[in-house]
């Protein structure tokens, strides 16, 4: 930070010390909340550490202990199910509800909408799951008894393992879908109008206006959305939490809630260290792949 | 005042761990206090209540000591072992407590790891203490007692108990249960009670639920009633696949795939359920009265969980060691026995719309819940359950407590939702298990 204070100081104008002064409330916060935590992280993974005592060094041990967790591996399965389905619901059908709420209709209808996509967005994770964990029960859910009305026999929705981790999926796109449609929506009215009209024009159908000018002028949204939902849908851990508990066995557990157990029902903070670096280079390594993915198909203007 | 067990369950993995670093910081002698008469608490602030009620008891001695200035530590944990770490860190950063709060399970592991001061010689010289120790219940005294050392006198605890709703009982033309049921009536009174209330050819109300999300309100009454524990007595070893384990377990299990329990939920849910009716009968402490009575719910009693092949009541209870590093141990002591003094003891007992969530320790003021009116009416029972029924003793809590804890839970949500049969569950269980449960 010396360093870079001394570069700026040289700039005419002060603008440098300017900057800096704006930076700072972020660049603190980065330090303290971002950078600190990730090399604490690197260091704890070679230390055998349970809060309590000094420590000992481990060397490479807790990384060897992953090769051997036979639950690891399972739970890396489930968590990437559920990522990759939750991925998806709100890529895909986040575009179709923004288009939807795009086209012609009264403007209380779609505040109405909006409102009520977005609001599961604003409230607390754990509090809608625990709503959500009493509509599902399977004996005495509202979503089963009503789904009773129309004869289907009653889903064991947070103790199967088939649907437990549909029901981590269903909660949490229900829940941020919403940002979804929101940066869809901001990215369809940065499309020139003239666009669209001149396409009319030259006689293009709703099809072919959609394929040849919104999906393309919208690929960089769609790209912003898949980067940010990949890693916030690999992060989830209220949901399998208050929803399922994990379970059954492994079902729906996520790697987050993994690691968690290990730091604070362990008290192992070494070995959720190393588990907690392997996730961070895997979430690396996916956002890499995307960004090197995005150059051959995203159109900015 | 109300300073519940709310899990009787304790997260001894902590404990141990927490008393290793503990008894290393206890050693030093450097001084902190200011004189003679201050005295540093720590308490597991697991909410508004917890607050109220430490600093309830403090005022009180406070205003019976002028002259001693009292400092509540209150330590966040989302249960008793990230609690304990809690009190760990912080006494490893230099703090010296006088007195911290514990529950009854992880008294072996602070004794192992000599961090508390037994009490033993204040009992001797002090000449109220025969009048106290007459008071509380035996079994409350040896749950603190560890190679003859007592730990400390316990302020309050739970027992686990059957709560059953009494409209529903009273709709469905059932008898309340007496304290002599058995299984069997368990399960006649349990079906009488599942119903289709709506006519839609679905059952809506259920005879009975348990916690899923916690052994001791959970399966814990049953395996005791069947003879069993999920451990060995000196906690070294674990027990899950026992005949007597699997006894208790296929009867849970049976209640779910007869139709007469729903889908296993969490206490929170079962609390929820109980009062509208869904439910007709859960188990619990006597902390649920804290959430129904506020809430105007009235309509439910209690009655002794039914035996099984034997019946022995699992309780656990909490208290106020005197730490080592106490600088004043003699003023902790004297704090320690006010914690259990009709004043404070009377604070347990509550009143019938703020009624306290534990059980008083002493049997005389625990014997004035139903003449003060606390609901439920069978009241008396909480306290009886200790002084006149056999108990299950040691507890199932070993060193790693909260990976054994979660460990059951993950394995019995496979069994109840039908994922594995008993048989395989619990097999996978102990083998899981015997890598957790060591000495």
């Amino acid at each position: 930070m010396t360093t870079t204070v001394s570069t700026k100081r040289t700039r005419p104008r002060g603008d440098g010390a300017a900057a800096l002064a704006f930076l700072t409330p972020s660049i603190l916060t980065f330090l303290v909340f971002v950078l600190a935590p990730t090399v604490g992280v690197l260091i704890l993974s070679f230390f055998d550490w349970n809060l309590l005592s000094d420590g000992t060094f481990a060397g490479l041990d807790n990384f060897r202990r992953l090769f051997t967790d036979e639950r690891l591996l399972g739970v890396y399965g489930s968590t990437t199910y559920m990522a990759l389905a939750i991925l998806a619901v709100n890529v895909v059908l986040g575009l179709l509800l923004a288009v939807l709420l795009e086209t012609r209709m009264p403007r209380w209808i779609r505040a109405f909408f909006r409102l009520s996509f977005l609001f599961p967005f604003v409230v607390s994770a754990s509090a809608v799951a625990l709503i959500w964990r009493f509509l599902l029960n399977k004996d005495l859910g509202l979503v089963n008894y009503v789904l009773g009305l129309t004869g289907l026999d009653r889903i064991d929705w947070l103790g199967s393992s088939t649907w437990a981790p549909i029901s981590v999926i269903m909660v949490n796109s229900w829940k941020t879908i919403g940002f979804s449609i929101l940066v869809y929506i901001a990215g369809l009215q940065s499309i020139p109008k003239q666009l669209r009209e001149a396409a009319i024009v030259d006689g293009a159908g709703a099809w072919t206006r959609f394929w040849r000018i919104t999906f393309p002028l919208l690929s960089p949204t769609i790209f912003f959305l898949v980067v940010i939902n990949t890693i916030n849908s690999f992060q989830i851990f209220a949901e399998p939490r208050v929803l399922t508990q994990g379970g059954p066995g492994d079902s729906s557990r996520t790697i987050v809630e993994y690691l968690y157990d290990r730091a604070f029902g362990d008290f192992d903070l070494g070995y959720a260290s190393a588990i907690g670096i392997t996730f961070a280079l895997v979430l690396v390594v996916l956002t890499a792949i995307q960004f090197w993915f995005s150059r051959r198909w995203t159109h900015y203007q | 005042m109300n300073i519940p067990r709310r899990k009787v369950a304790l997260a001894c993995a902590t404990a141990t761990l927490a008393a290793t670093a503990l008894a290393g910081c206890g050693s030093d002698s450097e001084t902190t206090s200011t004189g003679a008469k201050a005295l540093e608490i720590v308490y597991w602030n697991y909410g508004p209540a917890a607050e109220s009620g430490n600093k309830a008891t403090a005022d009180a001695f406070t205003k019976a000591h002028p002259d001693v200035k009292v400092t509540l530590t209150p330590v966040t944990g989302e249960n008793w072992g990230t609690y304990y770490a809690n009190v760990a860190t912080l006494i490893a950063s230099g703090k010296k407590p006088d007195l911290m709060v514990i529950s009854g399970e992880g008294a072996q592991f602070v004794h192992s790891n000599n961090l508390v001061k037994p009490i033993n010689e204040y009992l001797e010289k002090d000449a109220g203490a025969k009048a106290i120790t007459d008071d509380i219940a035996q079994g409350l005294i040896d749950g603190f007692t560890v190679k003859g050392d007592v730990l400390t006198l316990s302020y309050g605890w739970n027992d686990m108990v059957v709560y059953y709703n009494t409209d529903v009982f009273k709709k469905a033309g059932v008898e309340p249960p007496k304290a002599d049921w058995t299984w069997d009536d368990f399960k006649a009174v349990a079906k009488k009670l599942t119903a289709d209330t709506n006519g839609d050819g679905t059952n809506d109300q259920y005879g009975f639920t348990w916690a899923s999300n916690e052994i001791f309100p959970g399966i814990m009454p049953w395996v005791a009633n069947a003879g069993g524990n999920l451990t060995s007595d000196d906690v070294c070893q674990a027990t899950a696949d026992s005949p007597q384990v699997s006894k208790a377990v296929t009867f849970l299990d049976d209640l779910i795939k007869e139709g007469v329990a729903p889908a296993p939920m969490p206490m929170s849910d079962v609390f929820t359920r109980f009062q509208n009716g869904q439910i007709a009968m859960f188990g619990a402490g006597r902390w649920p009265i804290a959430t129904f009575l506020p809430a105007g719910f009235k309509d439910f009693d209690i009655q002794l969980y039914p035996k099984g092949d034997t019946y022995k009541t699992v309780f656990g209870g909490a208290g106020y060691p005197i730490l080592k590093s106490s600088q004043n141990p003699d003023l902790a002591w004297e704090y320690q026995k006010f914690t259990v003094s009709d004043e404070i003891e009377k604070g347990y007992v509550g009143t019938a719309d703020k009624p306290g969530d534990s059980i008083p320790s002493r049997r005389s003021v625990a014997h004035t819940i139903s003449q003060v009116g606390v609901p439920p009416a069978n009241s008396d029972l909480y306290y009886d359950s200790i002084d006149k029924f056999e108990t299950l003793v040691p507890y199932p809590a070993p060193a790693k407590y909260s990976t054994f804890e979660s460990t059951v839970l993950r394995h019995l949500q496979q069994i109840f939702a039908g994922e594995t049969t008993v048989p395989d569950g619990l097999k996978a269980m102990q083998g899981e298990l015997t890598g957790i449960v060591t000495c």
